[in-house]
């Protein structure tokens, strides 16, 4: 029998006194559990949550920028502004250096983005420095287009948004897994439909939120939600558990008071009783293997 | 060739500017051309702890504007005249300038100068662009706190993303002896999290205070001090030589310490 299944009496009793966010409890075996929260924020990913996004594709990169949000142009909190999606561009690139050959042919996906001739350059500067090149651009603006032609790029002006932008409110596959080589510092936000890989460490002050798995390979010290759309069989592994906070589905869990003085990998998942518990990586995968889990 | 090197830091009150001037007047000292650039624009300091207030006549702002040349605006030191400064504008704030406006002032100032030394304002706002547009090296400046380290992490990143390799660390104000109580982050704690290169430590020192209000850079002190000496050393690291990290320890007697203390309360 696996060690994460016993329950102290005090777990229910602390989330008793403090019902928004229970408290991660250590068991007997250094194993940590906790009780579930209903109120957890379980939003999931929407449109307003798209980040800068690299995909290859037959021989060739993808680059998709967030959509400007119209409707609510007026609320700058609602949308990401130029210089951030290209800071984020200029991050992501740094993560996935190695990814891909040089010489590699991007392909700017610019949706019903406003891009000037200034910031055409800037994006086709920042791939330049990640040895790629920028070859076409496709966007649903006018004057995008205009600018992309006067600067020499191939363009492909599609008017229909819904062309541009296929993910449709049905259930769908999940995207292909994000792998980001990189340190996630204090401010760092990924944001995935999928699984999100992480070689480093999420710093405290970081956040990752994937509709799949997270895999750390390295210190989770930061905040992870797995599972985002609602998925609790979603897991989140890192060789050094040491969160903030991490939510599964909608469950949520902060770390316990008293971190344990060794860390081993571990495993978080929802337990049957609907709580969030941390199992070692070893043990966790052992209990699966004989279908213990759910 | 010159450098051009940002001293920032996320939070404010961490000792950015405390450490821009004693690096300036370190490197000064040592011979080398040193022009130090406020870009607190709104919220300037770095002429009062160098002691020049009274000489500025025109800032970056009036050179931009086209009021002055730039080599009216610079300010000479007074007690060693390889040291220059930029001053900011007081009476405007950080949207005055604009990062290539900032760009051109500082490759202008390039080619006179061995060190081009920015000031940083606190935050990661306009101010903080303009200052890192034309840097090329960052020295981080932060406390044994956790909120200064969580913004200096995220400062980190952001110098990252904007194609600044090379990042070095200056953990400011450490207390030795609460950190041997295990009550302040010691400098392994601080590294653990931001994992950059350490190029020095200085400890608390109320002198550091004495020398801000009179306007005289620690580092000329006749009585040597701690924290003089730390910004000494990383004068030193910067021109490439390897020092020594000094012991911080706290002596076993504490005569040393108390000695001191008296000394140095006898005088001021």
């Amino acid at each position: 029998m696996t060690s994460d299944t016993s329950v102290p009496a005090s777990a229910s009793t602390i989330s008793d006194v403090a019902p928004e966010i229970a408290p991660i409890v250590l068991d007997l075996e250094g194993n940590a559990s906790t009780e579930a929260t209903p109120e957890a924020p379980a939003e999931g990913l929407q449109e307003r949550d798209l980040q800068v996004r690299l995909k290859s594709e037959g021989g060739k990169l993808l680059l998709m920028l967030p959509p400007e949000m119209e409707t609510e142009a007026e609320n700058p909190a609602s949308s990401l502004t130029w210089s951030e999606v290209l800071q984020q561009l200029k991050q992501r690139l740094n993560a996935g250096e190695r990814l891909w050959l040089a010489d590699t042919s991007v392909h700017l996906i610019a949706r019903d983005r406003l891009l000037d001739g200034r910031q055409l350059q800037a994006i086709a500067d920042a791939l330049t420095d990640a040895q790629l090149r920028l070859t076409r651009v496709y966007t649903s603006r006018r004057q995008t287009a205009v600018a992309a032609a006067t600067t020499g790029y191939s363009v492909e002006q599609q008017s229909s948004i819904a062309q541009l932008n296929p993910s449709g409110e049905s259930a769908q596959a999940m995207e292909e897994p994000l792998y980001l080589q990189t340190t996630l510092r204090s401010g760092g936000d990924v944001r995935h439909d999928g699984t999100v890989i992480i070689l480093g460490d999420l710093n405290p002050g970081s956040s990752v939120v994937a509709t799949g798995d997270i895999l750390i390979w390295g210190r989770l010290r930061g905040t992870a939600h797995a599972g985002a759309k609602g998925n609790a069989q979603c897991l989140i592994m890192a060789l050094q558990m040491e969160p903030n906070q991490i939510r599964i589905a909608d469950f949520v869990a902060r770390a316990p008071e008293n971190p344990p003085a060794q860390h081993y990998p571990e495993v978080a998942y929802v337990a049957p009783q609907g709580t969030i518990r941390i199992a070692r990586a070893l043990e966790f995968s052992r209990a699966q293997a004989v279908g213990d889990r759910k | 060739m010159s450098r051009v090197i940002v001293v920032t830091s996320g939070k404010g009150g961490v000792g950015k500017t405390t450490t821009t001037a004693n690096l300036g007047m370190a490197l000064a000292k040592r011979g080398r051309k040193v022009i130090v650039i406020d870009a607190d624009f709104g919220l300037r300091n770095l002429d009062l702890l160098l002691g020049l207030e009274n000489r500025v006549v025109y800032t970056a702002v009036d050179v931009l504007a086209g009021q002055c040349r730039l080599e009216q605006a610079l300010v000479k030191d007074k007690r060693y005249p390889t040291l220059m400064l930029l001053p900011a504008a007081q009476n405007r704030t950080k949207d005055a300038v604009k990062p290539d406006q900032m760009k051109q002032l500082v490759n202008a100032l390039t080619k006179a100068f061995n060190y081009v030394l920015v000031d940083c304002p606190a935050g990661i706002e306009m101010g903080f662009q303009n200052a890192i547009v034309a840097a090329k090296e960052a020295l981080i400046v932060t406390t044994p706190e956790i909120a200064a380290v969580r913004d200096a992490d995220r400062v980190i990143g952001l110098l990252e993303a904007n194609n600044i390799k090379q990042v070095r660390l200056i953990i400011n104000r450490l207390r030795p002896a609460m950190v041997q109580a295990n009550d302040m982050m010691s400098v392994a704690d601080v590294q653990e999290i931001l994992a950059i290169p350490l190029i020095g430590v200085v400890p608390d020192d109320e002198r550091v205070i004495v020398s801000t209000n009179k306007g005289e850079p620690l580092v000329l002190s006749e009585i040597p001090s701690l924290a003089g000496t730390a910004f000494d050393n990383i004068a030193r690291r910067l021109e490439g030589e390897t020092v020594e990290f000094m012991d911080l320890s706290v002596p076993n007697d504490g005569l040393l310490t108390r000695l001191r203390k008296m000394f140095s309360t006898k005088l001021f």
